[in-house]
This record gives C-alpha cells, structure tokens and sequence, in this order.
C-alpha cells in the first residue's frame, strides 16, 4: 500500500494545476476515514498524493497507464457512486427494510397458514363481533396461486441449504416463489445472487432439481 | 412478499366485558385484538394486514382509572403482505390505459406498469385497447403477468400502498 501511495505521489506536477474543488479533498478524507483501520502512519502523504490523483483523473490526459493501479483513483470513483446521483441497482435488499420482529415467508408457507384460518373461518364467521380483515381473502388468493409445490416443508428445507453460501431469507423467498426452471431464470430474475454466482451456482441448480420433485 | 411478524399491543377492555372470568376473558381479548388488527388494515413497516394466527402472550390487566377498563399487554402473530423493490410478483391486469396498464397483485390494488418499462410493447386502441409486443404477446384486461417492483409509496391517508413495475428484464411479461 505505502508502495501505491508513492508512486501516486510522484504525479503531482501533472495534476497539481487542475483546480481542485472541495469534492476532491471530501473524497480524500473519506478515503483516509476507511483506511484508517489499515494502517495510521504516513497517511497524511497518502492523502495528498489520492487528492492529486483524483484530480488529475477528472482532467483526463495524461498517463492513463498508471493510473488504473493507483489505489486513489479506484477510492474516489467508488466514493462518488455512493454517496450521490447513481440510482442503487435494482436488487432484492428485503434485509435491510425488514423489521427484527418479522421474517419472510414464502408463499406456499403462507397459503397453509391461510388456508388453515380459512377452514376455521366457517365457524368464526357466526360470531358477528369478530372481525377478518378486508385483505385476508385476496393476500390467501395470491398465497394459493404463489404456492408450485406438494410439500411445503421440504422447500423450505431444501432451500435453506443455500444460507450458507450467504443467500439470503428474502432471496430464498423469492426463488420458492417464482419456481424458475434452472439457475437462469434464477440470476436473471434475483440479480443480487449474481455476485455469489460463482459459489451458489451449482448448489441452486440441486435445489432447483430438488423443486421440480415436489412441484404441483 | 409474505412476513411472519409478532408484535407487542395493548388490547383494552371495556368494563362490562369484564364479568365473566377465564376463557370469557379470553375469549374477549383475542375478539378486541382481531377487531383492532382488522381495523388498522396496514402499516408502512409491514404492509397489509391479513390475519393473527396466534396469541403468544397475555400480560397483567391495568385498570384505567376513569373508566374502569382494563387495558392488557399481548403479543400476538400474524402474517402480512409487503412489497419490496427487487421483488419478482404476479399481477392481474384490471385497466389498460394509453400510458400504461394496472395491475393488482394480492391485497395491492394499484400496481402501474408503465409503457417505458414494457419497452417491446405497443398500445393498440380499440373498444378492448391493449399492449402487444412483436411475438404477439398481448397484454390486456385480465391477464396475469410476471413483473419486478421498481418503487412503492405509502400513502398514510388511505392507508395502503401504491407501487410502480417493470417488465424489462427477462423471464417477465404475460403468463400463459
């Protein structure tokens, strides 16, 4: 790293005449901020030469060969697509939204359910005083048209081999409920798994022949 | 999305329920708790509200001073519907507009596929106006098509969601 931050150092007499603005410098402490548990001597330098690398980066040029391998420049690229402008890809994050009280089921999981409340119903519904909320008919409706397999349990099971290759609740949801017919549609259609593909590609394509099995 | 959420209320109830004992008392606090869960139809956290399936825990009863209710704590399950952006669902057509078409999927009545994001696809006007895409795919009333949730809004007065879909992508448009 102190090998990188050298060789950016040697630059400046290219970028130094671009005018630098205050973004330059906010991208370099915030380099500086996650580097910070790497290593805290001699950062100061490295500061200077990625502000300077930035800079000249955004004036264009120049020596285009060394830059690639300066580790400012990938730094201060990254920085810019987080914190502004770039719309986030659009990607399954039910994780992040999800409230720690409640936890996702897939649709099939949630038609039983339904359906054992609606089987109860007939008798409920002679009491007057209790009430069934007006969205319980049609969340059950979609539940049963969501719900591809016999055997609930054994999805549920089958799928969940797939957390340990960091697959996450939501995205095992989704896969029991869009039934894709192999790994394809299954990237194409939860492009959040694209980034595990290499390591989730074979287990998924056994649980999806595990699936088909049990498929209605 | 489906969610299995257990959550912590106060159930109040009124005096002269109070009577009985036992499984009255019961009986009377899972009522309230349906009543409630029913009337609130949904929350911006966990979307529609479908049913309780269970009552997990009754706490000690508190007497309300002024009107001798007595409010009791519970924790109860449930299950609700929710959707989130990334998510791949199912929608029935109900509108074709020039725009755009709407879809409902489950307990979410308005779901708007735009025709930007059905980029393959025409309008066609007509007394049955609808999308049609160069393999003769038609979307119109009715028919069932596979999408992915770009956005939803929650809209507090009317306590229910709006959400905006796309077909841009593989492996979505009309279901057979």
């Amino acid at each position: 790293m102190a090998e990188k931050g050298g060789k950016g150092f040697s630059l400046p007499p290219k970028g130094g005449k671009s005018s630098i603005k205050s973004s330059p410098l906010k991208e370099a402490s915030i380099k500086g901020k996650d580097d910070s548990s790497t290593k805290k001597k001699g950062r100061k330098v490295q500061f200077d030469s990625e502000a300077v690398n930035f800079s000249s980066k955004s004036g264009g040029k120049d020596s285009p060969t060394t830059f690639p391998k300066g580790k400012g420049d990938k730094g201060a690229s990254g920085g810019k697509g987080s914190v502004s402008k770039v719309p986030q890809p659009l990607e399954l994050r039910i994780e992040q939204e999800l409230p720690k009280n409640a936890k996702c089921l897939m649709a099939c999981e949630a038609a039983e359910i339904l359906e054992g409340i609606q089987d109860r119903m007939t008798t409920l519904s002679k009491d007057p005083s209790i009430k069934i909320p007006v969205s319980f008919d049609k969340g059950l409706q979609y539940a049963k048209r969501g719900s591809h397999y016999t055997n609930t349990q054994s999805v549920r099971r089958s799928l969940e081999t797939l957390t340990k290759y960091s697959v996450m609740d939501g995205e095992i949801c989704v896969i029991a409920n869009v039934c894709p017919d192999n790994v394809d549609e299954a990237f194409a259609l939860i492009p959040s798994l694209k980034a595990k593909r290499s390591i989730v590609s074979d287990p998924l394509n056994d649980v999806l022949i595990d699936l088909a099995m049990v498929k209605k | 999305m489906f969610l299995k959420v257990q959550l912590p209320w106060n159930v109040v109830i009124p005096a002269e329920n109070l009577d009985a004992k036992g499984l009255m008392l019961q009986k009377a606090i899972v009522i309230r708790l349906m009543d409630e869960f029913a009337t609130k139809k949904a929350t911006k956290d966990l979307g529609y509200f479908l049913a309780v399936t269970t009552l997990d825990k009754v706490g000690e009863g508190k007497v309300r001073q002024n009107t001798g209710d007595v409010m009791f704590p519970v924790v109860f399950s449930g299950i609700t519907f929710k959707l989130y952006r990334g998510e791949i669902l199912e929608g029935v057509v109900h509108k074709v507009l020039k725009h755009g078409v709407l879809l409902r999927c489950g307990p979410v009545e308005n779901i708007y596929l735009s025709s930007l994001k059905m980029p393959d696809y025409q309008h066609m006007p007509g007394e049955n106006p609808l999308f049609l895409n160069d393999k003769s795919s038609k979307i119109e009333k009715d028919v069932v098509v596979r999408f992915i949730v770009i956005g939803t809004k929650w809209l507090e007065a009317d306590r229910e969601f709006q959400a905006l879909v796309s077909l841009d992508g593989d492996y979505l448009g009309p279901i057979a």
